[in-house]
C-alpha cells in the first residue's frame, strides 16, 4: 500500500498580473523525502512554496497537503524558514521561540518550554537562548531560524533559501539537521540555487522560468548528462538548455 | 479568537517596547515637557490653558500610538514576521486585538503621567470622574492603533510612516478644537472637523474635564468615535489578510 504524498500539486495556475508564473505546475513529495527546487533566481521557487502555504491564491488547480487543502486547521503542522531572518531583534532568542511556539497553539507552559529546550538543543544556542536575537552573528540568526520553524514539531518543513550566506562548517551542521530531521519522518521541501544543496537532496526539481524541466535523484540527474563525472551544475546547465531550445 | 494568543502577541509587543529604554523614556517624558511649555506659556490665560490641556491629552495618544503602531506594525511587514504569522494558525482578530491591548498600556500609561502632572503640577482645574476620561482615551487608542496598521500598509519605510504624520495627524490637531475652537473656524472647516476622529475625542475630554458632563451626556460622540474605530479596524483587518 502506498501512503498519501505529503505535498501534492495538481495543475496549478498562477499569474501575477499579467505576468504568468505557472501554467500547469504538478508534483508531488512523498513523506519524509528532502525535495530540492533549484533555479535561477525569479523561476518560482519562492512563489511554490508561497502557494504551497496559502501566503498566495492559485488562479486555477488544487494543492493538497498531508491528504487535506489548506487552511487553518492544518496550518500547524508546516514549519517555514523565510528567506529572510524573520525574527524580532530585540527579542531573546528564547522569547522569539517561546512567541511562536504560542502561535502554533502550544498553550501549556511546561510543554512549551520542553519543545523550546529541545529546539534550542537542536540549533545548538541554548548557551545563548537569553541573548537578543540583534547580538547574534548572520549564521547564528539563521539557526534560530530554523529553530522557529521546527518548534512545534510540523509534519512538513519548508525552508527557503536557508543556507545562503552560511560558512561551509555551518551549513554542513544544517545539512545534518535536515537529514536527521528527514529520518524522522519530516517531509523537507528547500529551494535553492547552490549545487551544494542539492547534493544532499533526496530528489530534486530544475524549474525554469516557471516550469519543471528535470524531475528525479541527483545521482538520476548526472547521469542524464553525456559527460565522464557530471556534476549537478552540469546537470541543471543540460536540462535549462534543452529547455529553452525546445520553446 | 485565542485569549492566548491575543496576550502572546501584546505581551510581545509590550516586551519589545520595554527593552527599548529610550522609547520609554521619551513615551513618558516628551508630553511632560510640552506640557511644562504649554502650561508655564499660557500661565496667566488660565481659559485657554483649561480648554488645551484635555484636548492635548487626546493628542498625545493619538499621536504616539498611531506613530508606535505605525512603525512596529511596518516592522512586522518588512523583517517578514508578519508573513511568519499569516502561516501560523493566528487570527487577523488575535493580531488585532493583541496589538490594541499591547498599545493601549503605554496609551494609558502615559495618560496617567499627562493627568497627574496637570493636575498636580499645573494650574489647571478640573472636575468630571477620571474613569471617563480613560473610556474616552480608549477608544481613541483603538482609532490610533488601527491608523497606525493602516497606513503601515502604504509605507516602504519607517521614514515614510513619519511623512504621515503631517498627512494623518497634524490637521486634526488644527481642526479639531486644541488650537482654535471648532465653532470659531470657517464654515468648510467646521464641517471637515466633523469628519475627524480627534474632534469627538476632544470634545468628550473637554466636556467631561471641563464641564463636569458624564458619557451619557456624549452619547453621539462615544457612537461616531467608536464608528471610527470599528471602520479603521476592518480597515486594518483587510491589510492583514490571511
Amino acid at each position: 500500500m502506498t501512503s498519501t504524498p505529503s505535498i501534492q500539486f495538481q495543475n496549478v495556475k498562477f499569474s501575477y498580473g499579467k505576468h504568468e508564473i505557472f501554467q500547469n505546475l504538478s508534483f508531488e513529495v512523498e513523506r519524509g523525502q528532502i525535495c530540492g527546487i533549484l533555479g535561477a533566481n525569479g523561476a518560482g521557487k519562492t512563489t511554490a512554496m508561497q502557494l504551497l502555504m496559502g501566503l498566495l491564491k492559485a488562479d486555477d488547480g488544487s494543492i493538497i497537503v498531508l491528504g487535506e487543502k489548506l487552511g487553518n486547521h492544518n496550518l500547524h503542522r508546516f514549519g517555514y524558514m523565510p528567506q529572510l531572518n524573520a525574527l524580532y531583534q530585540e527579542l531573546s532568542v528564547e522569547e522569539n521561540l517561546k512567541f511562536f511556539a504560542r502561535m502554533y497553539g502550544m498553550k501549556n507552559r511546561r510543554k512549551r518550554t520542553i519543545a523550546v529546550d529541545k529546539a534550542l538543543e537542536l540549533i545548538e544556542l541554548d548557551e545563548r537562548r537569553l541573548d537578543s536575537v540583534s547580538s547574534l552573528s548572520g549564521g547564528m540568526r539563521q539557526r534560530v531560524s530554523l529553530g522557529v520553524a521546527l518548534v512545534h514539531s510540523p509534519d512538513v518543513l519548508i525552508l527557503d533559501e536557508p543556507t545562503v550566506g552560511l560558512d561551509p562548517q555551518l551549513r554542513a551542521l544544517f545539512w545534518d539537521h535536515f537529514t536527521s530531521l528527514s529520518n524522522l519522518g519530516i517531509t523537507i521541501l528547500i529551494s535553492s540555487h547552490t549545487m551544494d544543496d542539492a547534493n544532499h537532496c533526496h530528489r530534486l526539481m530544475f524549474v525554469q522560468e516557471g516550469k519543471i524541466v528535470a524531475d528525479g535523484t541527483p545521482g538520476e540527474l548526472r547521469s542524464a548528462v553525456e559527460l565522464t563525472e557530471a556534476t549537478l551544475e552540469d546537470a541543471f546547465l543540460h536540462f535549462v538548455n534543452v529547455s529553452k531550445e525546445s520553446v | 479568537m485565542s485569549l492566548d494568543r491575543i496576550f502572546a502577541v501584546s505581551g510581545r509587543i509590550i516586551r519589545q517596547i520595554i527593552k527599548d529604554r529610550r522609547s520609554v523614556a521619551l513615551i513618558v517624558l516628551a508630553p511632560v515637557l510640552v506640557m511644562t511649555l504649554v502650561g508655564f506659556s499660557l500661565f496667566d490665560e488660565r481659559d485657554i490653558l483649561n480648554r488645551i490641556i484635555p484636548a492635548l491629552l487626546g493628542v498625545f495618544v493619538l499621536f504616539f500610538t498611531f506613530l508606535l503602531t505605525g512603525v512596529s506594525f511596518l516592522r512586522e511587514r518588512s523583517q517578514g514576521t508578519l508573513e511568519r504569522l499569516k502561516i501560523t494558525p493566528v487570527s487577523r482578530a488575535d493580531l488585532l486585538v493583541g496589538y490594541l491591548l499591547g498599545f493601549l498600556l503605554f496609551a494609558m500609561l502615559q495618560s496617567v503621567v499627562i493627568l497627574a502632572y496637570t493636575v498636580l503640577v499645573l494650574p489647571v482645574s478640573y472636575q468630571g470622574e477620571i474613569w471617563q476620561v480613560f473610556v474616552v482615551l480608549v477608544l481613541l487608542t483603538i482609532v490610533a492603533v488601527s491608523l497606525g496598521i493602516l497606513v503601515s500598509t502604504f509605507a516602504k519605510n519607517e521614514f515614510q510612516v513619519v511623512q504621515f504624520i503631517p498627512l494623518v495627524i497634524v490637521p486634526q490637531i488644527f481642526l479639531t478644537g486644541v488650537v482654535v475652537p471648532v465653532e470659531d473656524m470657517p464654515w468648510l472647516l467646521e464641517n471637515v472637523s466633523k469628519v475627524l476622529p480627534l474632534t469627538y475625542a476632544v470634545d468628550m475630554l473637554i466636556g467631561i474635564m471641563l464641564e463636569g458632563q458624564g458619557l451619557l451626556d456624549l452619547g453621539v460622540q462615544i457612537i461616531v468615535l467608536s464608528g471610527f474605530g470599528a471602520i479603521f479596524m476592518i480597515g486594518a483587518s483587510v491589510t492583514v489578510k490571511k
